[in-house]
């Protein structure tokens, strides 16, 4: 599933679990995005779509959380396949825009179906210079 | 066994106050030799985690099939006093009444003489996998009905015999529901998905009742050896995820506010005397309901399905049971001995309740509740029977499935989907998921061998083995 550059899975017996390592919180909030959207589907995807969106949080981690929460609300409610997320933080909210296309089941299924974002385990942190986060998304 | 956890009964560990900082009781495991030695720190660290949350009674459990989840274990039970209790969505679970139905049918392997093609037509009918929506859409006021009413509400529109509900624990509907607490975000989710079957390890298997080890029991139960039964395994869809979603923040900012330390953010938690646990405690048996009007929904299908392809009747296909998995309840089980009211939750765990309990239907009052236990897909399921040793000893609960051994990651680098289905289909199993993935990610090798954990809860006395069943063709998400 995830091997782009900056993510790697890693053990977790019932559940995906995601290290991301990025040089800025933009890039780490694009990569987390990319990370669930490959768990999610297969296949292309091809930019045919835009929407905005903003959540609003008290500190980065649950910035985060809401985030990729609400990215999971949008892909199933609106059949959103996302390939493009672009972000940017404005005092304590973040601006997203999200590109890609509608679910076609044939090209995109047969991903595994993300239930939520856990809380547990999940940090944000500056490590060796890098900005380092781990994610566990629910099966 | 991990350091520090000691033997003090027939499967039965102790998890002793001070394995993490501030327990308020101490931890039992039920595992076996083989078991224990699975056993992953990670679990047992969460156990411990239980343990300190306020007006734990007894001790933090956790069942033979534990594995490392996140806030409770998966296999952990804890339960809560009313008025010093706290209600956490940690230890419910994003799928909220994730859970197991078995329904019989008068078939047997005979019948079956084409079971790929009963397999595709199965995989035609019932809609599985990411983005998969039912051929019905309940919004609105219908929305609310089946949110408030569960089984009772679809078996009312045509969806179900007069009995499918009362076979359900809880009647297939927990009554403190309060659709209004259901937020609209959740309902988006639920409108198009209610008799869809979902991803991961939900399935839909045709297994055969291969052995009987108690006939008096299966007789009560309805099965016989050599007969077909239909084996259901899902939850509450995007409706639950998203009603867990919307209360873990809600809970945290509660957590702070009572004064509670949280020693894992998603033990976030409430006291049930709250309106944060009310709240929560609302939405989420609107959204157990949701889970078995799901059920019952795909049970329909199953059943319309087979009254076609094999010239049977409707009635013919009775439901035997159906047990949530995930879930927080008010039950009432002997503290100190005294009747008291307590919340219990099961996470990954099964409630088992013994002979006598007036919650059960009649037809099972003398033989304790059927148990319905899952195996992976290559391997068998269990029907038991709930027991007065669970009452005594785990707030009548049990384990739920063979529990996982094997990450999904471990699973894709070493297997393939293609080869999986191959072997099992050697051994007369047909497979069918959307892709290889699903199929290696669930292999029979990245699970615990269900006959072990059966055993320990059986030797236990936490259930009794009743029935073994094979699997001959499974579906997946």
């Amino acid at each position: 599933m995830v091997n782009q550059m900056g993510i790697e899975e890693l053990e977790h017996t019932a559940d995906v679990r995601i290290r991301i390592r990025a040089e800025s919180h933009e890039e780490l909030f694009t990569l987390a995005s990319s990370a669930l959207f490959s768990i999610l589907y297969t296949g292309d995807c091809r930019i045919e779509r835009e929407r905005e969106l903003k959540v609003s949080g008290d500190n980065i981690e649950d910035l985060l959380w809401d985030f990729l929460s609400e990215l999971l609300y949008i892909s199933e409610v609106e059949s959103f396949v996302v390939c493009e997320t672009s972000v940017c933080f404005i005092g304590n909210d973040l601006y997203a825009t999200i590109r890609g296309e509608t679910f076609h089941p044939e090209r995109h299924g047969g991903g595994r179906e993300v239930k939520g974002i856990s809380y547990s385990d999940l940090f944000i942190r500056e490590m060796d210079s890098m900005i380092c986060s781990e994610i566990i998304f629910d099966i | 066994m991990l350091s520090g956890i000691t033997l003090t009964g027939i499967h039965e560990w102790e998890v002793p106050l001070g394995y993490v900082p501030d327990m308020r009781v101490s931890g039992r495991l039920f595992l076996s030799e083989t078991l224990g030695e699975a056993l992953e720190e990670g679990a047992a660290r969460q156990l411990a985690n239980v343990a300190t949350l306020p007006g734990i009674i007894g001790h933090s459990f956790g069942m033979p099939d534990i594995h490392w989840g996140y806030g409770f274990p998966i296999g952990g039970v804890a339960a809560f006093s009313e008025d010093e209790g706290i209600i956490s969505p940690g230890g419910v679970g994003f799928d909220i009444n994730c859970g197991v139905r078995l329904i019989a049918t008068p078939l047997t392997l005979g019948d079956l003489t084409d079971r790929t093609s009963i397999i595709t037509e199965l995989f035609k009918k019932i809609p599985t996998g990411v983005g998969s929506k039912g051929s019905l859409r309940f919004s609105g006021s219908a929305l609310d009905e089946l949110l408030g009413r569960g089984s009772a509400y679809v078996i009312e529109e045509g969806l179900g015999l007069p009995d499918d509900a009362l076979l359900c624990e809880e009647n297939g509907h927990m009554k403190d529901a309060d659709p209004d607490l259901v937020s609209e975000k959740a309902r988006k989710r639920g409108e198009p998905q209610c008799g869809t079957l979902g991803s991961g390890n939900h399935f839909l298997e045709l297994q055969v009742v291969s052995k009987i080890h108690d006939p008096l029991t299966a007789q009560a139960f309805g099965i016989t050896e050599g007969s077909i039964c239909c084996m259901i395994h899902c939850g509450s869809r995007g409706l639950g995820h998203q009603v867990c979603t919307d209360h873990i923040r809600n809970m945290e900012k509660a957590s702070k506010r009572y004064g509670i330390r949280l020693p894992d953010r998603q033990l976030a938690c409430a006291p049930l005397t709250s309106s944060e646990g009310q709240n929560y405690f609302g939405a989420m048996a609107a959204a157990a309901n949701y889970a078995w009007a799901n059920r019952q929904i795909i049970t329909h299908d199953l059943r319309t399905l087979f009254e076609s392809l094999f010239r049977i009747d409707y009635n013919e296909m009775p439901l035997i049971y159906d047990v949530a998995h995930n879930i927080a309840k008010w039950e009432e089980h002997i503290v100190s001995g005294k009747t008291q009211r307590v919340c219990v939750h099961r996470k990954g765990a099964t409630r088992a309740f013994g002979p006598g309990r007036a919650e059960l239907p009649g037809k099972y009052r003398d033989t304790g509740q059927p148990v319905i236990i899952p195996g992976s897909m290559g391997t068998a399921s269990f029907l038991l029977a709930g027991t007065e040793t669970a009452m005594q000893k785990t707030f009548g609960s049990t384990c739920h499935g063979a529990g996982r051994v094997g990450s999904r990651k471990a699973a894709k680098k070493a297997l393939r989907g293609s080869e999986v289905s191959a072997d099992l289909k050697k051994q007369g199993i047909i497979v069918m998921a959307p892709s290889g993935d699903a199929i290696a990610e669930e292999a029979p090798s990245m699970y615990k061998p269900s006959e072990e954990v059966v055993r320990v809860v059986d030797e236990a006395g936490l259930s009794r083995i009743i029935a073994t069943l094979m699997p001959l063709g499974v579906i997946k998400g």
